[in-house]
């Protein structure tokens, strides 16, 4: 059985208290907490968090790593505002020329990672300096921004605004990730080629003798993650309105591959759902909200992440080990009664 | 076998790289390191361009470091030095602890701080603004502003930098006795959308907060967007540091109280000159104690115009 | 004759429902060089991990310089000189000769840092690598080195042990003529320094050649034991068979059809030089028997499009394909049950369900939206057809015994519509009963019209199930048999490379 055929998955569940009780924690220590303006800003972040973070889990779950995701989401950010305010190219077309950007990385890391057979880490680890040294180098170093009054009414409704939804202004960007989420999950959960991404990331080998062609998948994953990176550069682009390309956006494969883990994504491959994922990312930036609102050190803000990723893991782990030995209690019991007592004592 | 050939490629490269900047090397070079990339390195470079016009002997180079990091930046001062550069000034990113490596430096060559001085080496001269008074500046305009006093919170990109320190001290030492009062400053590691996220959640956090304040160049316009989304501007002050075309179209439309300046500019200009002179064996310009003081100029809505306008010419080409 | 230092006196192993050693008796005198001759499944490997200590006997006696041993483990036997020489060997590729011969026991210096004294260490090893006459020095790092030498720092780390007696497991399986010439020359050495040998083989002219004794093991029990003087190929081959092979064969309904699948000079990888060329027909079990490593895997391998042909071809009914992946293999009917199970053959983690209809996915989906309702009702009928013991056909293979997991690795090529099907040891691990369940499943698909290709190491399934065999040596075809000269010395010889 997949572990991830299941509407919501045990692991989902347990990540859902998780959130809940932290929540709890900070709306009892700070009420503010839950107003309705705090909570829709929340949203916007993991909106467009969420959206490059199931990017990640694509390649993930195909057994690869994408390490280039920070990076270019400051390459195409810059192109996408270089663009539309100083090359007055319509932002639909920019918008395209964008994500086929990202579809094109994607591709060529999927094809460096397959035909070439490099590892992923390495080729990914390259991507990232590259595009990094890419941006910087097209603005020259400059900030890309769209400067004071430039205005592009739809584009910014489309991705930065936020409509009311039965009192509750609903960010875009969390919109989008719906979209994304959704579509991510029927792909994954529920169509062919999503059983052929788990059974490729699981035990490629295998999944070849099946006829997957597993070349193809692995490709395919990385060029999902390109394509979806690109729509969150997008995003980020228009939340934050100017970009500067030395730091834009690096460490985000960090908070994508965090949340992913969390999400019950094995680095290994073969594992991980969307659900998970996108509740990763909620509980990711609860943290980074918790930490303003407690008023607790901007500092201690990537410790306080660690800890609590590092300690949602390891409870994790630790109810997978109970679960294991309670049926296996017996066997193991008759296993170790065996010849192993005559090697023993002569051990000494 | 491969490595070896992989090794060989690289060096050919790099040598064909190193022919390309070491075409004018007859002519001496002075060296502008800046800290990192920012868009305020670009006036220094107008000013650099300018000392350059009325220095034809010297090639004036503007460096950024790859990264805003010590370590990267002292290799590339260490290479400066090894390519015989005449005179350094630099930005250090790390002033405190690099100041053994940039008295290794100064033994070699004219050195030079700007921006963040480090009082404690061996250099001839810092030629900058001082961060206090900076901050001095920015809190005599939180006063005007708010008169009645209030909460105000700060944003700036890394806490724990001296200038960023240094311009908290100066807001401090200007605000204390009266009514208003600087509750919090929120670092973001120079990150955009956290610096962002940190204005939305101060606003979540503290309805009852009156002022805020952007220590970095890009804090200020953050501040702005979020108040704007909001439909907070105006009731909520906006002091800012730095000219941000935003900041400065804030303070236009009245939106931001005013904003302090540095003179990057006059850093680059000046210092220069001053460099040149003194790799010529006079010292006459450089003060006693070393630091020439570049002052900050206050923005406000009186003098947005000339402001801007004076930006477009030192930036143009 | 010396005093035999090492004596095993009736061994006797049994594993839950298998007798895997039976009586066996084995004495070990210094300076002697002992072949262990066998089939395999005699029992060969499960006796000499009993004289490693890894595999403790269930009945028996071990007796060390006259002393027996109530208890003997792996430090036991490394106490008492018995270095083994693995098949697979134990060596690090990233150190040099001498780090890898005193790996874990490396002369030290500078107190607590432990830091490796490589002059030491030298020195140590330089008069071992003389003592053999190898041609490397104890700095040359072992990624260099071929196999055969590989075989030597082996050698070198148990003579620096002191042993007294060196097993090697096939050792001249992969070497070249003049690699085992030396390597004769090698073990000659060893036993005139007085160090026993002990070497398992199918290769019966080395054992012509360097043995001093033979020893046959046949399905877990002394087949007998040959002096010098004994020796010889027939009387060898006659021990290791000698044994009735219940009739397990089914003959096909109908005479074998017309030719499905024609390998025209196939040429793998594996062996470069060499061409094969067979035919399957429809209705016909065809066995491929040979040794270990004699290209058979490749071969099946290199049909399927898991590995490329280097040269050669495919016609499927006659007309010319080309088979680059495992998708355009099965597209076209051809299916392969490979060798490695749990590595190829199956998803462990995925259910029987999902194993079963991964090759097929297109046909249990809608919208390319998978339609588990229709992939559950096929897994339900393979799992009877098959009769697959589990009651859910959603439960992970993993789970499954290997007998049922075969059966599933089955399911998922029989809900498809095979021309041909090749196994590779398709009863390998599995339990007495669901192997007969396997083997009339294959008469059935044969009768069917499926073309069959078996390969297999197990001479009682070779000879019971086929209805033609081929045999490959080193790469090529040595011969063909029909069912009326099928018999285990016809087969084996032609594995070994001799001609009937």
């Amino acid at each position: 059985m997949l572990e991830n055929e299941g509407t919501v998955h045990k692991k989902d569940l347990s990540l859902l208290v998780l959130i809940l009780v932290v929540g709890a924690v900070v709306a009892f220590i700070n009420p503010r907490f839950l107003l309705v303006g705090n909570l829709s800003n929340t949203a916007n972040q993991v909106g467009m968090f969420g959206i490059f973070s199931i990017a990640e889990a694509f390649v993930i779950i195909v057994g690869g790593i994408e390490l280039a995701v920070g990076s270019v989401i400051a390459l195409l950010g810059v192109l996408f505002i270089d663009l539309i305010v100083n090359r007055d190219i319509d932002w639909i077309l920019a918008f395209a020329l964008i994500i086929a950007g990202g579809v094109a990385i994607g591709t060529i890391h999927g094809t460096l990672v397959t035909k070439m057979k490099i590892q992923p880490f390495v080729v990914t680890l390259c991507g990232l300096l590259i595009y990094r040294g890419a941006a910087r180098y097209y603005t020259e170093d400059a900030t890309a921004g769209f400067g004071y009054g430039a205005s592009f009414p739809m584009l910014e409704w489309l991705t930065a605004g936020r409509t009311n939804v039965l009192g509750f202004p609903l960010p875009h960007s969390v919109v989008a990730l719906v979209i994304v989420a959704g579509i991510a999950w029927l792909v994954l959960h529920r169509s062919v080629y999503g059983r052929y991404f788990y059974a490729v990331g699981k035990n490629e080998e295998a999944a070849r003798y099946s006829g997957i062609r597993s070349d193809r998948v692995t490709i395919s994953a990385y060029v999902i993650c390109g394509g979806l990176t690109a729509l969150s550069a997008v995003l980020l682009a228009m939340y934050t309105r100017s970009i500067s390309p030395a730091v834009h956006g690096s460490f985000y494969e960090l908070y994508a591959i965090a949340a992913a883990v969390l999400g019950g994504c094995s680095l290994r491959g073969g594992e991980g759902s969307i659900i998970g994922v996108v509740l990763g990312t909620i509980l990711l930036q609860v943290l980074q909200n918790l930490v303003n609102l407690l008023g607790i050190p901007s500092s201690l803000n990537f410790a306080v992440m660690g800890t609590v990723i590092l300690i949602g893991v390891l409870a994790d782990q630790y109810l997978v080990q109970r679960r294991q030995r309670a049926p296996s209690a017996r066997g193991q019991a008759a296993a170790e009664s065996k010849p192993a007592t005559l090697e023993r004592v002569s051990a000494e | 076998m491969k490595r070896l050939w992989m090794v060989g490629v690289s060096a050919v490269l790099a040598m064909a790289l190193g022919t390309g900047s070491a075409g004018a090397a007859d002519k001496k070079v002075l060296a502008f390191v800046v800290n990192g990339a920012s868009d305020f390195w670009k006036i220094a470079e107008a000013g650099l361009k300018k000392a350059q016009g009325e220095l034809p002997d010297y090639t004036l180079q503007l460096k950024y470091p790859e990264q805003a990091a010590a370590a990267v930046q002292q290799r590339m001062l260490d290479d400066l030095v090894a390519a015989g550069a005449a005179g350094i000034m630099v930005s250090a990113v790390d002033p405190k602890n690099q100041t053994e490596h940039l008295n290794k430096i100064a033994g070699q060559t004219v050195l030079f701080t700007t921006d963040s001085d480090a009082p404690q080496s061996k250099r001839i001269a810092y030629i900058g603004s001082s961060n206090t008074e900076l901050g001095k500046d920015a809190g005599k305009l939180m006063l005007k502003a708010l008169p009645n006093g209030g909460k105000c919170v700060g944003f700036v990109g890394l806490l724990g930098a001296d200038n960023a320190r240094e311009r908290i001290e100066g807001v401090k030492e200007t605000i204390k006795g009266s009514k208003v009062e600087l509750v919090d400053v929120r670092g973001d590691e120079i990150d955009q959308t956290r610096a962002k996220r940190n204005v939305e959640d101060i606003l979540a956090a503290m309805p009852d907060v009156s002022c805020l304040v952007g220590f970095y160049s890009y804090n200020t316009p953050r501040i702005y967007e979020v108040l704007k989304e909001a439909g907070k501007l105006g009731k909520i002050k906006i002091i800012g540091f730095d000219e941000d075309p935003i900041t400065l179209g804030g303070v236009k439309d009245g939106a931001i109280e005013g904003t302090v300046v540095q003179q990057p500019f006059e850093w680059g200009y000046q210092g220069m000159k001053l460099m040149a002179k003194v790799v010529q064996g006079d010292k006459s310009g450089v003060p006693a104690n070393g630091i020439i003081i570049v002052p900050g100029k206050v923005i406000e809505k009186s003098n947005v115009d000339d402001f801007m306008a004076q930006m477009k010419t030192m930036l143009k080409k | 004759m010396r005093e035999p230092f090492l004596e095993l006196i009736d061994i006797g192993k049994t594993y839950p429902g298998v007798v895997a050693l039976d009586h066996v008796s084995l004495s070990v005198a210094p300076g002697e060089v002992i072949a262990l001759l066998g089939e395999n499944g005699a029992g060969k490997s499960t006796l000499m991990r009993v004289l490693g200590g890894v595999v403790a006997p269930s009945r028996g006696t071990i007796r060390i310089d006259g002393v027996a041993r109530s208890s003997y483990t792996v430090t036991d036997a490394i106490a008492a000189g018995i270095a083994f020489v693995h098949q697979e060997l134990n060596l690090f590729d990233n150190l040099d000769v001498a780090g890898n011969v005193y790996i874990g026991r490396e002369p030290v210096f500078g107190g607590p840092l432990r830091l490796i004294d490589r002059k030491t260490l030298r020195a140590k090893v330089r008069p071992l690598i003389a003592r053999l006459g190898a041609d490397f020095e104890p700095d040359t790092p072992l990624a260099e080195l071929s196999l055969a030498q590989r075989q030597l720092v082996e050698i070198i780390k148990a003579l620096s042990l002191d042993a007294r007696c060196v097993i090697m497991d096939e050792p001249t399986s992969s070497l070249t003529l003049s690699e085992t010439e030396r390597l004769m020359q090698v073990i000659a050495g060893l036993k005139a320094d007085g160090v026993s040998v002990i070497f398992i083989t199918h290769r019966l002219n080395e054992v012509m050649q360097c043995a001093d004794r033979a020893i046959v093991l046949r399905d877990g029990r002394m087949a007998g034991a040959l002096a010098r003087d004994e020796l010889s190929p027939a009387a060898m081959i006659r021990l290791m068979i000698g044994r009735d092979l219940r009739s397990l064969y089914v003959p096909p309904a109908a005479p074998p059809g017309e030719a499905v699948l024609d390998v025209v000079d196939a040429v793998t990888s594996t062996y470069p030089n060499q061409a094969v060329s067979l035919q399957l027909r429809r209705g016909e079990i065809l066995g491929l028997a040979g040794l270990v490593g004699s290209g058979r895997t490749e071969l099946a391998r290199a049909i399927f499009g898991v590995d490329p042909l280097l040269a050669g071809g495919l016609h499927l009914e006659g007309a010319p394909i080309r088979i680059a992946t495992p998708r355009t293999a099965i597209d076209r009917g051809i299916y392969l049950v490979p060798e490695d199970r749990k590595g190829c053959g199956l998803l462990l983690d995925l259910s029987i369900a999902e194993n079963v209809s991964l090759p097929d996915l297109a046909s249990h989906s809608r919208f390319g939206l998978v339609d588990t309702a229709s992939e559950a009702e096929n897994a339900d009928r393979q799992r009877e057809r098959l009769n697959i013991r589990t009651t859910d056909v959603r439960t992970s293979v993993g789970t499954l015994s290997g007998g049922n997991q075969q059966k599933v690795v089955l399911a998922k090529w029989l809900s498809m519509r095979p021309k041909v099907l090749i196994f590779d040891e398709p009863t390998r691990g599995i339990d007495v009963g669901a192997k007969q369940e396997i083997y009339d499943m294959l008469r059935r698909l044969a009768d069917d019209g499926v073309a069959i290709l078996m390969i297999s190491s197990d001479m009682e399934e070779v000879i019971g199930v086929s209805d033609r065999i081929a045999v490959m040596h080193e790469g090529r075809i040595s011969g063909f048999l029909s069912r009326s000269e099928f018999s285990e010395h016809n087969v084996l010889q032609l594995a070994v490379g001799h001609a009937i």
